[in-house]
């Protein structure tokens, strides 16, 4: 299947799909409804999209919601596809994917720690990366690297000649 | 023994201790450590301890300008740099629809390739070093060093190279770099054979990497294992051949693989995979063209990205090595994630593999996965 029957099969065969989009010959994204990720997920694990490549989230803080990004790959169809959903900034939960693919857990751990996504269900919520860590999560847009290294490490001086 | 290990009590043959295995230990590479449960050699328990080596990169490119992330983003991987910046300009190409010259093609293909052979050298050393053959990381090291001494000649760095740009690279080829480089890659070629008798036609290095972590096929997709680590499981898969990028789709070559999916057979698919990166350079050098070696750009303290998302990978010497892209139409990337090569194999498939192995099998096992700290800790 090319990409057109690929959309076209995903189309006839999922309902309740927002937007899909080709991004080049090679890639296309989808975006669902937070309540349908489980749903679409599985459906496209048994259509061949068979590599968990990625999950991962962007902060849209002047739309007040984050977007997680759910990266597949199809080793029969060589596509790569982009699989997205908005979920509210203040309470952002979304359920885990961890039965459908196991990596997923590491994902999801690692989402959770740099933006504070609850996921439903992936209880291993240690930290992975940052020790010690008592800011809000760090790669949210209203979290500022400077002001943060500024108050841990003392403000910038330069040296005098 | 005692003082050193933790102790967390008795099953019913032996005491069971907890052992940090890095990131101190020689045969770790990077700051990175696994924590294992032993009982006595044997490996109960494996967890996976990241975060010595984080440094905030997906943070840091939020604050800086489109075009000055090139300096920053090859210090994410420190043996094969180059692909960081590969990614990041082809995503920025693909964003703003800018086509790049034929030539600078053929030349980041030539770029990518030897970072990939240094890559491979590194590697080479980490099997020898970790079976005891130092012997072999000895030889790699100093092999790769010319690899660095033409990189130093062609981009002024030896190690983060800053040379592929958005719409090209940053210089042509300098007079008689390419006549060094055909002598360089002779030289790694007779240095191959010599490479086959040290290492891989080693009856104890055989004997050590048999049935080493073995994976097949099915669990290598579903844990996304990928580039020679899942070539060494029969899957004939290259995204160099499938995805095109640079100038692979133009060139003639064939991909190797293997059938087991043990340690031997990744590290005979890494051999292997030096010969074709060696033979690519080849060609690309004989089918060269001529022109200009970067496209037009607008003003970097101006250059804006429109907006839209693209995922962007490629075939690094650890598998797939990507990123994912936001542009939100302004000067500097909306947001950034990397997705390293050796991710899921280091953090995730280590947990299940790693079970049943005995302690001086971890070093081994990473070395023939080419586990990578940079790669999960950003």
């Amino acid at each position: 299947m090319n990409q057109k029957e690929l959309i076209e099969y995903i189309k006839n065969n999922f309902k309740g799909i927002e937007n899909i989009k080709s991004i080049d010959e090679k890639q296309f994204s989808i975006t669902v409804q937070k309540e349908r990720i489980i749903n679409i997920l599985s459906f496209l694990k048994l259509s061949n999209f068979k590599e968990l490549a990625l999950i991962t989230a962007v902060d849209w803080i002047k739309e007040e919601k984050i977007e997680v990004v759910y990266i597949l790959f199809s080793y029969e169809y060589e596509q790569q596809l982009i699989v997205k959903t908005y979920i509210d900034r203040q309470e952002p939960s979304i359920e885990s994917i961890k039965n459908l693919w196991e990596i997923a857990t590491m994902y999801e751990r690692d989402v959770h720690e740099f933006f504070g996504i609850d996921f439903i269900g992936n209880d291993d919520k240690r930290p992975l990366i940052l020790h010690n860590w008592k800011d809000i999560p760090p790669l949210r847009k209203d979290f500022d690297s400077l002001k943060y290294s500024n108050t841990i490490f003392g403000k910038f001086k330069k040296d005098k000649e | 023994m005692s003082e050193i290990l933790t102790y967390l009590g008795k099953d019913e043959e032996y005491e069971v201790y907890e052992l940090f295995f890095g990131p101190n230990h020689p045969g770790m590479s990077g700051n990175f450590s696994y924590i294992l449960t032993v009982d006595g050699h044997t490996i109960k328990k494996v967890s996976p301890d990241p975060g010595l080596l984080h440094r905030g990169f997906e943070k840091l490119v939020e604050r800086r300008l489109w075009l000055q992330n090139i300096a920053l983003i090859p210090r994410i991987c420190v043996p094969e740099p180059d692909i960081n910046e590969m990614v990041y300009s082809t995503a920025i190409e693909k964003l703003c629809h800018i086509d790049v010259p034929l030539r600078a093609s053929y030349i980041r293909t030539i770029v990518l390739e030897m970072a990939r052979l240094s890559a491979f050298l590194f590697g080479f050393g980490g099997i020898g070093g970790t079976t005891g053959l130092y012997t072999a990381s000895y030889w790699s090291i100093s092999d790769r060093d010319y690899l660095l001494d033409l990189f130093e000649w062609l981009t002024g760095a030896r190690v983060y190279h800053m040379y592929i740009l958005p719409g090209g690279v940053r210089r042509d080829l300098p007079n008689g770099w390419t006549e060094k480089l055909k002598e360089t890659i002779d030289y790694l070629q007779k240095r191959l054979n010599e490479y086959d008798r040290l290492i891989y036609n080693n009856p104890l290095v055989i004997k050590r990497l048999k049935g080493l972590g073995k994976i097949e096929k099915e669990l290598a997709i579903e844990y996304g294992i990928t580039g020679p680590n899942l070539k060494a499981t029969g899957v004939k898969y290259d995204i160099r051949k499938m995805v095109p990028y640079a100038a692979y789709d133009k060139i003639d070559f064939d991909i190797p693989s293997q059938n087991e999916g043990d340690g031997l057979a990744r590290a005979i698919q890494r051999r292997e995979e030096f010969q074709l990166s060696l033979d690519i350079i080849r060609k690309a050098l004989k089918d060269i063209p001529d022109g200009p070696v970067r496209a037009n750009m607008p003003n970097p303290l101006k250059f804006k990205v429109p907006k839209g998302e693209v995922y962007v990978k490629i075939e690094s010497a650890r598998g797939e090595h990507a990123y994912y892209i936001v542009s939100d139409g302004g000067d500097k990337p909306y947001r950034m994630a990397v997705r390293g090569g050796s991710y899921t194999a280091g953090l995730i498939l280590a947990q299940k593999v790693l079970v049943g192995c005995r302690i001086e099998d971890v070093a081994l096992w990473m070395a023939t996965m080419d586990i990578c700290p940079p790669d999960f800790d950003r």
